[in-house]
């Protein structure tokens, strides 16, 4: 459905992507995993014809984007939901579809069935405006589905969404797999990727570092184990202490991920460290490795850098 | 390009102008506050009539003649002009008090009639001393024009009433009847000669003045009128200026841009859209601005179906609302946000209303501004309107300037569109 073959973008003299290859089949997630400011989202711009590339080929169902046709298949729900707040629910849902084409008389009965789908039946004829965050990012991917596209392009879709929220808006994407829908969903959600993707892509600073299912790259990129570590008392310098040990690690709050090959050795080692430090450790915990962990470890950094 | 696309944006601009307080006001109330305003405070409904001046009165004059004093002060109360009162006259015995009132400007003039006045101008030559007063340099102007006139006319008509006193004296008394007189005049009786000779020292020109004012702005519906085409001009250059200049910047900052670049909508059809919506929000407005007018406050504006030509003045109102909205897209250029997009459009637009003979007359502008009104397409139109309106013109001279209205909306529009699709590309890029 979408083949992208060494695509390049810079703005400014600057690369934002670097020989992009990428490609997304019918029934199928695939994830484009990366932190802020990766190129994720100029990529979904070209992909979806917004910009054009400075080299390279997009082809969506044998259409270029820029092609009017290629736009008829798809359904962009970009990362601001562009919904407009003087018009209701059910107004906006109209004007999209009429952008696709669509007799707003015709589609009304499936309008109202997308917003009931969403939970949004009973707001349907508020102003925008006054709808929550989480209410007006379902609606902007029920605008995505009016025209009942082949290919879903998200980007970010539940970005500062409430846990619940973001499980209906997972239950969403996943039935319109099932539906034999090609969709590429954008995220630094590591947690998004492994649930949804059957691939994933992971882009950092333009370019792609590494292609699989979750699954495959954990065993390739992934350390054997990683050791949770949660501090009630962080150590002097907690950065001098772990390049100590010569592990790779991410800190996020009071918590350090310390990837490891060898638990048995590390764990002792790493708990003298601290303490010697004077750090103290409230707990400890050997987990199975996740995509953020081979994101540290192709990267060198966490993914919510 | 498919219509349902075109609707989306009609519909949507519509619906949002209509929702925002903000713009109700300026597209809707603003222009009609601005008509009852004109109407009420600048053409005050005493426009079109004669002005009555306060004229206060020291009479010196104990003169026993039959005309005196007190006999020119009764001609002053009892005077008319069109059915109006030219002067309110009050009496004053004291002269300081009624230089006191002049100079607080409760009088616009002030009269002293000095003594021996009645039997002065009876028999040989009387003087009078008149004050002017005004709080301004306008109404200053018009007094003064108001008493010289009345008096230089009370003047010769005295004149020529003496005349004829003399010359019924002569004629009985003193010269024959048949005695004649050659010269270059020809050979007249000498009693004709003689009056004839007198008048002209009266009176040595009779001058005839008629006021060739058009017709349409003689009275004050009419004055009204004119200015309610000028409304109609101002709120299109700001509104439509806006319109154009916030189009793309608004879709970008609500962040649906990006969303209808990836459908497949062409840029035809948004503009299209666009360009129609804020077509539909400025006729609209102009129906409330003209109903206003003729309804509320009395406008005079002719408007016949049956007459082809009046058919010019809505295709006229309509390429001014083109005009300005593809002057407003290349004003989109340099907009970065819909606030400072509007803000310019709006100042520039205002700017436009007064400078460009929009809002007033462009007799009125100094020279250097008055060649910008000429050369100002708006301007063009709206002298169109109101040529038809105002002045009647026929259906050749406004056919021709509607041809010519109509290909520099074309040429604006095709900038426009030039101008916007750049702003469109612009964007996507950010």
């Amino acid at each position: 459905m979408l083949v992208v073959e060494d695509v390049w973008k810079s703005f400014n003299n600057k690369s934002v992507l670097k020989g992009v290859n990428l490609e997304v089949k019918e029934g199928e997630v695939v994830s484009l995993l990366g932190p802020n400011g990766a190129g994720k989202t100029t990529l979904l711009k070209i992909v979806t014809g917004i910009l054009r590339p400075d080299r390279g080929k997009v082809m969506i169902n044998g259409f270029n984007p820029e092609d009017l046709r290629a736009r008829t298949f798809i359904g962009f729900c970009p990362q601001e939901p562009g919904l407009i707040e003087d018009l209701t629910g059910l107004e906006n849902m109209l004007f999209y579809a009429r952008l696709q084409g669509l007799d707003g008389r015709k589609v009304i009965g499936k309008i109202k069935e997308l917003l009931k789908n969403m939970g949004l039946a009973m707001d349907m004829n508020k102003l925008v405006r006054k709808y929550s965050g989480g209410m007006k990012k379902k609606l902007s991917l029920a605008t995505t589905l009016i025209h009942d596209p082949k290919m879903l392009i998200l980007d970010e879709p539940t970005t500062g969404m409430d846990p619940g929220v973001r499980r209906d808006v997972w239950k969403i994407i996943e039935e319109e797999r099932k539906s034999n829908k090609a969709i590429l969903l954008a995220t630094h959600y590591m947690e998004e990727a492994e649930v949804l993707s059957d691939r994933v892509y992971i882009i950092n600073q333009g370019e792609i570092v590494a292609v699989g299912t979750p699954e495959e790259l954990k065993s390739r990129y992934a350390p054997l184990s990683v050791i949770e570590i949660e501090l009630y008392k962080f150590p002097e310098d907690i950065d001098e202490a772990f390049r100590g040990s010569s592990l790779s690690y991410t800190m996020h709050e009071n918590k350090v991920r310390v990837h490891s090959e060898n638990t048995e050795e590390d764990i002792p080692r790493l708990v003298t460290l601290i303490h010697e430090k004077g750090g103290a450790v409230r707990c400890l915990n050997v987990t199975k490795p996740t995509l953020e962990d081979v994101f540290l470890r192709l990267t060198g950094r966490g993914l919510n850098i | 390009m498919k219509w349902c696309r075109v609707k989306a944006f009609l519909i949507s601009g519509l619906k949002t102008t209509f929702r925002d307080r903000a713009s109700i006001f300026w597209v809707f109330l603003w222009p009609i506050i601005l008509v009852l305003m004109t109407a009420y405070v600048f053409i005050p409904p005493s426009v079109g009539r004669p002005l009555t001046l306060d004229t206060g009165v020291i009479s010196y004059d104990h003169s026993e003649t039959p005309f005196n004093g007190t006999t020119f002060i009764e001609v002053l109360r009892a005077v008319e002009y069109n059915g109006t009162k030219l002067f309110n006259v009050k009496t004053y015995e004291n002269e300081s008090l009624l230089m006191d009132d002049l100079v607080k400007g409760k009088l616009d003039v002030g009269i002293i009639i000095p003594e021996e006045f009645g039997k002065n101008i009876t028999f040989s030559q009387a003087r009078l001393k008149v004050y002017v007063s005004g709080s301004n340099i306008y109404s200053i102007q018009v007094n003064k024009a108001i008493i010289s006139e009345y008096l230089r006319e009370f003047s010769i008509r005295t004149g020529l009433k003496k005349v004829e006193i003399s010359l019924r004296y002569m004629n009985t008394s003193y010269i024959p009847s048949n005695l004649t007189v050659q010269g270059p005049w020809g050979n007249n009786s000498f009693l004709e000669f003689i009056h004839s000779y007198m008048l002209g020292l009266v009176e040595p020109i009779n001058i005839t003045i008629i006021e060739k004012t058009p017709e349409a702005l003689s009275t004050r519906p009419a004055i009204i009128g004119w200015y309610v085409i000028g409304a109609l001009g101002m709120m299109m250059l700001y509104t439509g200026f806006v319109i154009g200049a916030t189009a793309v910047v608004e879709e970008k900052e609500r962040g649906s841009l990006d969303r209808i670049l990836s459908t497949p909508t062409r840029e035809a059809e948004m503009l299209m859209g666009k360009t129609l919506a804020g077509l539909v929000i400025l006729l609209l407005s102009s129906a409330a601005i003209v109903f206003t007018g003729v309804f509320v406050i009395g406008a005079k504006i002719e408007w016949n179906p049956l007459n082809i030509t009046d058919w010019l003045v809505p295709l006229n109102l309509t390429l001014t609302g083109l005009m300005t909205i593809g002057i407003g897209f290349m004003l989109s250029l340099i907009a970065k946000t819909s606030r400072g997009a509007s803000s310019m459009a709006t100042t520039l637009g205002l700017l436009l209303s007064f400078t460009a003979g929009v809002w007033f007359p462009k007799e009125w502008m100094p020279a250097p501004v008055r060649k910008l009104a000429d050369l100002f397409p708006v301007t063009w139109a709206l002298d169109t309107i109101r040529d038809i309106v105002v002045y009647n013109a026929g259906l050749m001279e406004s056919s021709i300037n509607t041809v010519k209205n109509l290909a520099v909306t074309i040429v604006i529009l095709v900038l426009g569109i030039i101008a916007y699709k750049k702003t469109l590309r612009r964007y996507a890029e950010q």
